[in-house]
C-alpha cells in the first residue's frame, strides 16, 4: 500500500495537463495550473520541452519557486532572450510552438472561451478580465488545450461573449473565419473531453479516478457527446506526485485545495 | 456606440497617423538634458483629456511610482490604454481615467479586480474597445513601423470585433491564400511613461528584462517621460550599444530609484506580492475599501522612499533586492525563501 496520499482535484488536473505535453515540443505556457503541468511535465516525462511565455520569456532555467506571474523573473530566468510581446506571439502564428494553455470563466460545446463578459456589454453582469493573450494564442497555436473548473454555468451551450475562438459554429467554422490550428483538449476536475472530428462538437475522451458520465453531464450546461467506450485516467504515479508536491509547486500556491 | 464621456475627437486621435507624425515633427530637435524631478515631468507632460498608455507588464518594470504622482495631481479625463493594464484600476477609482480601451485589467491568479468590475458595470467609466494583447501589441508594432495598418490573424471569430471601431476583417488581398484577415490600425497614444534601468540625460534607454510594448509605445506615443533607476554617463550606454530607446522620442528624464515598486523590476528588486494581494483581494473589494487604499499608499505618500518606509523600510526591500537576485540566478538562491505570508481574506 502506497503511503503518498492520492492526487486532490487540482493535482489530477496540472497531471492531466502536463500529459497533453509530448517530449521536445515547444510550449506556451499562461499562468497558474498550466505553468504547473508545463513544469511538471518537464521534470517528468518530457524533459526536453521548450517554454515560452506572454511576457516574451525564452527558454528559462528552472527556478526554485513557482513563478508568481507570467512576467515573473522565473519565466526568463538566465533566458539566452526575451522578445517583445507582438513578436512572442507572432512564434505561435509562424508554427513555432506546438501546444499552448487557455483558462476562461466560460466554454461552450465548441470549445469557444469567454473572458470578457457576463450577460452582454450593453447589458452587463459583470465584466471580467479581458483576453490578454488568451485571443491570441487559442487564434494561433497548432494545438490549445482548455483548462478551467466545470460546472453547468461556466460550461454554456453557447458562451456569452466569445473572447477566444474554438470551433465557433462547428464543423469547418474556425477554417473559413482564417484561424489557425484549434483546441485538441479540454481538461476539468471531472476528466479529459476532445472535440468530435465532423461536427467539432466536445467529446468525453476519459474521466478521473471516481467520476462517471452521469457526473460530468450534471457538470455541462450543454449535451456531451459520450463515446461507446469511456476511459478512464489512471491515477499519478507516486513518483510524479511527489515532485509535483516537492519539487514543482512545493508551496502549494496552484495545487492545494482552498482550506486545506 | 454611444459614449458617455469620450468625445469623437478622442476616439479618433488614437488612430490618427498624420497627426501624429505632426506632433513628432515639432518635438525638440536638441540633443539636450532633459532631466527633471517627477513633479514636474507629470505637470509639464501629462494632460487631461490624454489618451495615457500603460508600459510594462502591469507590475513588471512599470513605472509604478510616476502613476501615484498622476494619482495626486488628479489629472482628469483620461483615456487608458495598454496590454496589460491594470493599473488602470486605480486611476478610475481616484476619478483620473473615464474611459479605456480594454485587453486585460487584473492579477492573473492572484484574483480579478472587483474595482474595475464595479465601475463599469455602475457606468463610472467605459470601455471603448476590446483587445487582445497581442493585437494591441500589433497596433502599437504598426506605428513603431510606420505601418498605418497591420494584417492579423487574431481576433477573428470573435465578439471583440463587434466592440472594437478600429479594426476591420477582408479577405487578404496580396499574397497566395486570400484567407480571411483583421486589419489592426497603428495605435498612437498621446503619452506613456516607460521606467528602465538605466537612462542618460538626454533619453536614451536601456531595458533590461522584458521589453513588452515599451520600444514600440516610444516610438507611437506624441510625448514619452523615461522614468530610471540610474541614470548613467552616456559613454557608458555608448560603449555597450544596448540602448532600446533613442533620446529623440523622450521629453523628459526623472531619475526615479525604486520607480517601479511595488511592482518587480528586473535586476533591481522583486515585486511586495503582498502589497499586490491586498489590493486586488482587499482593497478592490468594496468602494470603500479602495478609497482607504488609495488614500494610504498614494494620496496620503510622499514619493517612493516614503512608500517603502510605510512598507517596512530598509528590511523590506533589501530583501525584495535578494529575492530579485535569486529569482535572476544571479545570487545563491538555496540560502534564499520564497517563503510568504500569501494574502487571504476570511470572507473570500
Amino acid at each position: 500500500m502506497s503511503n503518498v496520499a492520492p492526487a486532490n482535484p487540482l493535482e489530477m488536473l496540472a497531471y492531466n495537463l502536463s500529459m497533453m505535453i509530448e517530449d521536445n515540443q515547444i510550449v506556451y505556457v499562461g499562468t497558474g495550473l498550466p505553468m504547473v503541468g508545463g513544469m511538471l511535465a518537464k521534470k517528468t516525462h518530457a524533459k526536453n520541452i521548450t517554454l515560452v511565455f506572454e511576457s516574451g520569456g525564452q527558454d528559462p532555467l528552472e527556478g526554485c519557486d513557482v513563478p508568481w506571474s507570467v512576467g515573473c523573473p522565473f519565466t526568463y530566468r538566465k533566458s539566452p532572450l526575451t522578445m517583445e510581446m507582438s513578436i512572442s506571439f507572432g512564434q505561435c502564428a509562424l508554427g513555432y510552438v506546438d501546444i499552448a494553455f487557455q483558462g476562461g470563466a466560460q466554454f461552450d460545446m465548441y470549445g469557444n472561451v469567454n473572458t470578457s463578459v457576463i450577460g452582454s456589454y450593453e447589458n452587463l453582469k459583470s465584466i471580467l478580465p479581458g483576453s490578454g493573450g488568451g485571443n491570441d494564442i487559442g487564434s494561433l497555436t497548432e494545438k490549445s488545450v482548455l483548462v478551467g473548473l466545470q460546472l453547468p454555468e461556466r460550461f454554456p451551450e453557447r458562451v456569452d461573449f466569445l473572447t477566444t475562438p474554438g470551433y465557433l459554429e462547428g464543423g469547418d467554422s474556425r477554417e473559413k473565419a482564417g484561424l489557425y490550428g484549434g483546441p485538441i483538449a479540454v481538461v476539468t476536475q471531472v476528466g479529459i473531453y476532445d472535440f468530435e472530428p465532423e461536427s467539432k462538437r466536445m467529446r468525453i475522451k476519459a474521466l478521473n479516478p471516481g467520476m462517471t458520465v452521469e457526473i460530468a453531464q450534471m457538470c455541462t450546461g450543454f449535451e456531451l457527446l459520450v463515446p461507446e467506450e469511456i476511459h478512464m485516467v489512471a491515477p499519478p504515479p507516486d513518483e510524479v506526485l511527489e515532485i509535483l508536491r516537492t519539487v514543482v509547486d512545493p508551496r502549494g500556491v496552484f495545487t492545494k485545495m482552498p482550506g486545506m | 456606440m454611444a459614449h458617455l464621456y469620450t468625445s469623437d475627437e478622442q476616439i479618433d486621435r488614437l488612430v490618427d497617423f498624420k497627426g501624429a507624425r505632426e506632433y513628432h515633427l515639432t518635438k525638440d530637435r536638441r540633443k539636450k538634458d532633459k532631466r527633471m524631478p517627477l513633479k514636474e515631468a507629470i505637470a509639464e507632460f501629462v494632460h487631461d483629456g490624454d489618451i495615457f498608455a500603460e508600459t510594462g507588464f502591469s507590475y513588471v518594470r512599470s513605472p509604478i511610482q510616476a502613476y501615484f504622482e498622476i494619482v495626486r495631481q488628479q489629472k482628469k479625463n483620461l483615456t487608458g490604454i495598454g496590454s496589460p493594464m491594470s493599473n488602470c484600476s486605480y486611476f478610475m477609482a481616484r476619478g483620473c481615467m473615464k474611459a479605456i480601451h480594454l485587453s486585460y485589467i487584473g492579477v492573473e491568479m492572484r484574483g480579478n479586480d472587483k474595482n474595475f468590475a464595479r465601475i463599469i458595470k455602475n457606468k463610472e467609466a467605459e470601455i471603448l474597445s476590446f483587445w487582445s494583447h497581442g493585437t494591441m501589441a500589433q497596433g502599437f508594432k504598426a506605428a513603431q513601423l510606420g505601418a498605418p495598418f497591420i494584417a492579423s490573424k487574431q481576433l477573428l471569430g470573435t465578439d471583440m470585433i463587434k466592440q472594437n471601431p478600429y479594426v476591420k476583417v477582408i479577405d487578404n488581398p496580396v499574397g497566395i491564400d486570400h484567407d480571411p484577415v483583421c486589419l489592426i490600425p497603428a495605435l498612437f497614444p498621446d503619452v506613456c511613461i516607460i521606467h528602465v534601468q538605466q537612462a542618460d540625460r538626454f533619453g536614451n534607454a536601456v531595458i533590461s528584462g522584458p521589453a513588452i510594448n515599451d520600444i514600440a509605445l516610444a516610438a507611437a506615443c506624441r510625448r514619452v517621460i523615461i522614468t530610471a533607476e540610474r541614470i548613467v554617463p552616456e559613454m557608458t550606454i555608448r560603449d555597450n550599444g544596448n540602448a532600446s530607446i533613442p533620446f529623440m522620442y523622450v521629453d523628459a528624464v526623472v531619475e526615479l530609484p525604486y520607480g517601479a515598486y511595488p511592482g518587480c523590476c528586473p535586476g533591481h528588486y522583486f515585486w511586495n506580492r503582498e502589497w499586490w494581494e491586498f489590493l486586488i483581494r482587499i482593497g478592490t473589494v468594496t468602494y470603500d475599501n479602495m478609497i482607504d487604499f488609495t488614500d494610504r499608499w498614494i494620496m496620503n505618500t510622499k514619493d517612493q522612499y516614503d512608500f517603502i518606509d510605510k512598507a517596512g523600510g530598509m528590511a523590506v526591500i533589501d530583501k525584495a533586492r535578494r529575492l530579485m537576485e535569486a529569482a535572476q540566478g544571479t545570487a545563491d538562491d538555496t540560502a534564499i525563501s520564497f517563503d510568504y505570508q500569501e494574502v487571504i481574506p476570511k470572507w473570500d
